[in-house]
């Protein structure tokens, strides 16, 4: 279209200036750094010392394989249950659904927490096991951390691979069913590998999110080494600080995910065999025992991962004597919470609140020109909208603070410098949500609306927008909850002016006040499960689509 | 590799002209050009003296309907039709009085205040209609505008698109490539092949006289027999084809010269005997084809080639599937080709 692409360009002119300056400079200044010595010299020194210090490499090495554990773990239990909601009559289907993709956007190091209060050294159950004459393993370190990855990340898995079983056509069962495979045969044959892709796709965004996570590491790692980890204590730490180091292991971190998203893009582009049905697969027809069996599987793994979440809840309404629950209800860990002052959780509404806005106005048009322009700059465009998914958001914060910590922008120790790292760390959910309703939207719509004399410009203001409202107001509200529940950049980023909810929950128990701490993960909880459930209503129509 | 390439054509004012061709000749990109949707490397498109091809689609004043129709699911009727007149800053009285004009004319004068989903698909297709009518477009340009229909509303939308376009003297340009819909509906056809034009003239001229083999097979299901010029006597050629001798009026080619011969199914009649009249070809009937009014049967030429022919009602022809048929047939209706 000869008219819209000046619009196009200068959409795609912003964005690349947007992600640009907020997003690869900051990550070239760490890269910098990492190969810099005090003089200004080119070393690699940071590298060196990385590889020849048995504890970076363990470090490096727990991390890939928590993700890696965490990605098969999510998968074996993602893939069953989306058979099950896309084939099987679950009762309450719809529900489980909605239920299902709420552990993705709560903070999982709460969901870390919870496990520490109910299975920890002196957990609740743990005590009442111990009192019982049971021991309990330890729950500390790779066992835990794997356990709660899998637990908040499998959605990942669950929403592309439930889209993927619901666009095989039904006929395709059928004719490998009349060419004499059995039922289980054409599952294997036919089904499955249509599905692989999709499952992949999921599974390698869980190894992503494992790697990169910093809270989960944080409540349950203990003192091993992990990398996120790592990264934030030779960043900001107490003792020895060690900038070049920490540059050196963010651009390790950066870039092992940086490849598996870049592999994980190119796998998906050239196999895509779900085409959407013309005729969706019906139901099986099963007997009242597997019928059981799965209506337990799958209410059982969706519980067991909202669990923990309750237990907070649960337990915030508890009495607390410095770190010593007793089983008595009351308010007083929220009073205890809000005496010192709203003031976080005014933050954590207000910066999500801005990046959530200003994800939407660069993510609506990005998403749109995504959809509709093929071609290089658009291809290149498109890895860059989803890059910040790749980047970990401890290493985007270090990148920041760099960037503008001096010079002609300065942003550290204000509001602005989180908002900028939660719109950027968070682009790619409203870029995906409004790109997959622009693709519901006939192009010859918006022909007929610039046939009838409306500039493209106008027209996409005018036509598009409102046409891709839903789209768009779910990716906000995902962008919203998602800022809300962000931890890993915040604690580099955040100042005393500016606590959030998750920074003071963090500190909560990592001191002694455990009872504050779930009653602010409570709050968190219940300010995000609302607005996601909406989103989910919101976005139902391309469900899956969103990852 | 062009989509479009050395097309040349004038359009006159008041003419229905329509694109005709195959999926993947062209005539949809043609048409996106003079919308501007599509970019014209080489070349100019006019209107009267105005150069337009290097204007932006949304100021070139040219109304069309959408194969998907395109109306606007989130407006009214009304305010889909009134949309380009609010683009174009038309005072409220004025577009109240145009809108309720435009839906009069397509018959659709109560439903302003519907939403599109309550509509049909042929009450969809005339809301575009009105919407780009509405405008007052120099030209209307139709994207193959009644393929999602079915078949009944397809032959009685056609009516009805001609009667306005001729009624408002417009002048439209058509994109389909359902021969008999272009047949039916135009002043003047385009036939397309691989970006570039076979054959342009009235819908007559397109049908009776072809001016290549492939505009012959296109217009309709015909006969083509490859053969071979065997003389010439000065009025008709004699062609050696399918085992048999055809007589074909003018030279045909020099003797010996590979042709390609088109003869239409409907241009053959059974007969009882050899009639002394005119020429006559012998067949063997293979099959039989009754389609209401029209019968068509499938018979073999001698060494085998399969031959088509349609008649009314089934005078002449034999009872048996298996016996010979006499077909009588008039030279000037046989068109010689060169073969390729």
């Amino acid at each position: 279209m000869m008219g819209s692409s000046r619009f196009q360009a200068g959409v795609s002119l912003l964005a690349f200036a947007v992600l640009g300056l907020f997003l690869l400079y900051p990550l070239w200044l760490v890269l910098q750094s990492s190969v810099q010595d005090e003089a200004g010299g080119f070393t690699l020194a940071p590298y060196a010392q990385i590889v020849s210090s048995r504890y970076y490499l363990g470090s490096l090495g727990n991390s890939l394989l928590a993700g890696a554990m965490s990605m098969v773990l999510a998968s074996a239990v993602a893939v069953p249950l989306a058979f099950c909601l896309a084939r099987l009559q679950v009762p309450g289907k719809l529900l489980l659904l909605a239920l299902a993709s709420v552990p993705m956007v709560l903070p999982s190091f709460v969901g870390a927490y919870a496990l520490v209060l109910l299975f920890g050294r002196v957990g609740i159950v743990t005590v009442a096991l111990r009192s019982a004459g049971i021991a309990v393993g330890p729950i500390y370190g790779m066992p835990g951390i794997v356990a709660v990855f899998t637990l908040t990340l499998y959605p990942y898995v669950l929403l592309p691979t439930l889209a993927g079983f619901r666009a095989v056509d039904a006929s395709m069962e059928e004719a490998a069913r009349n060419l004499g495979a059995s039922r289980w045969h054409a599952f294997r044959t036919v089904l499955l590998p249509i599905v692989a892709p999709s499952v992949l796709a999921g599974a390698l965004l869980v190894f992503i999110e494992a790697l990169e996570n910093y809270g989960v590491p944080a409540v349950l790692a203990e003192d091993r080494p992990f990398l996120a980890l790592d990264i934030f204590k030779l960043f900001a730490g107490e003792s020895d600080p060690n900038a070049a180091a920490a540059g050196a292991l963010s651009v390790l971190l950066v870039g092992c995910t940086a490849v598996v998203l870049l592999l994980q893009r190119s796998y998906l582009a050239r196999r895509r065999f779900a085409t959407g049905a013309r005729r969706a697969a019906p139901p099986i027809p099963a007997s009242r025992g597997w019928r059981l069996l799965a209506t337990a599987f799958c209410w059982g793994v969706v519980l067991l991962s909202l669990l923990p979440f309750a237990a907070v809840v649960v337990i915030s309404f508890q009495h607390f004597q410095g770190p010593v629950m007793s089983w008595q209800p009351g308010l007083g860990n929220y009073r205890n919470l809000l005496k010192g002052s709203y003031r976080p959780l005014a933050n954590t509404l207000a910066l999500a609140s801005l990046a959530a806005a200003a994800a939407c106005v660069l993510g609506a048009p990005l998403g749109y020109v995504l959809a509709r322009q093929r071609g290089r700059l658009s291809a290149l465009l498109g890895i860059l909208a989803t890059a910040p998914f790749a980047v970990s958001g401890t290493v985007l914060g270090i990148g920041l603070v760099i960037a503008f910590n001096s010079g002609w922008l300065v942003l550290t120790g204000g509001w602005l410098i989180l908002v900028v790292a939660y719109a950027v760390r968070k682009l790619p959910l409203s870029v995906r949500s409004a790109s997959a309703a622009v693709h519901q939207i006939d192009p010859s719509l918006e022909e007929a609306s610039i046939n009838l004399g409306l500039s493209p410009g106008r027209t996409f203001l005018t036509l598009t927008v409102p046409l891709m409202l839903g789209g768009l107001a779910g990716g906000a509200v995902l962008v919203w909850v998602a800022a809300t529940a962000e931890i890993s950049s915040t604690i580099v980023l955040y100042s005393s002016r500016w606590t959030t909810m998750t920074v003071l929950m963090l500190h909560a128990l990592e001191g002694t006040a455990p009872g504050e701490a779930t009653a602010a993960a409570s709050i968190l909880i219940l300010v995000t499960t609302a607005p996601l459930l909406l989103a989910y209503r919101l976005l139902r129509r391309h469900s899956g689509s969103l990852l | 590799m062009r989509a479009v390439d050395g097309i040349s054509l004038a359009v006159a004012e008041g003419e229905l002209f329509t694109l005709l061709g195959p999926s993947g000749c062209g005539k949809t990109t043609l048409l996106r050009m003079i919308a501007g949707f599509a970019e014209v490397e080489r070349g100019s498109i006019w209107f009267g003296g105005q150069r337009i091809d290097q204007l932006p689609a949304h100021r070139r004043n040219i109304g069309m309907v959408f194969q998907s129709y395109a109306v606007f699911p989130n407006l009214t009727v009304e305010q889909n039709v009134a949309y380009g007149l609010r683009t174009r800053k038309v005072s409220r009285q004025d577009i109240r009085d145009r809108v309720a004009e435009a839906l009069a004319l397509v018959r659709l004068p109560d439903h302003g205040a519907r939403w599109p989903h309550e509509l049909s698909g042929g009450q969809l297709q005339r809301v575009a209609i009105a919407r780009s009518l509405v405008i007052k477009p120099a030209v209307l340009l139709f994207d193959e505008p009644l393929s999602n229909l079915d078949a009944q509303l397809r032959t009685h939308m056609r009516v009805e698109i001609r009667r306005l376009q001729q009624s408002l003297g417009l002048t439209a340009l058509y994109v389909t490539h359902d021969q008999e819909e272009a047949l039916a509906i135009s002043d003047r056809i385009a036939v397309l092949r691989g970006g570039r034009v076979e054959q342009v003239g009235p819908p007559e001229a397109i049908y009776r006289t072809p001016q290549t083999a492939f505009v012959a097979a296109f217009m309709g299901a015909t006969n083509i027999i490859p053969g071979v010029v065997a003389g010439f006597d000065g009025t008709a050629a004699t062609v050696a084809a399918g085992g048999a001798a055809f007589l074909v009026r003018g030279q045909a080619g020099a003797p010996g010269a590979k042709v390609l011969l088109s003869i239409r199914p409907e241009t053959m009649r059974p007969v009882d005997r050899p009639d002394a009249d005119g020429p006559v070809l012998a067949v063997r009937l293979q099959l039989r084809e009754f389609l209401g009014p029209l019968l068509r049967l499938h018979a073999a030429l001698p060494d085998g080639t399969p031959i088509r022919i349609v008649t009314l009602g089934g005078h002449g022809v034999p009872a048996t599937a298996d016996g010979t048929l006499s077909l009588a047939y008039d030279p000037t209706q046989i068109i010689a080709f060169p073969a390729p």
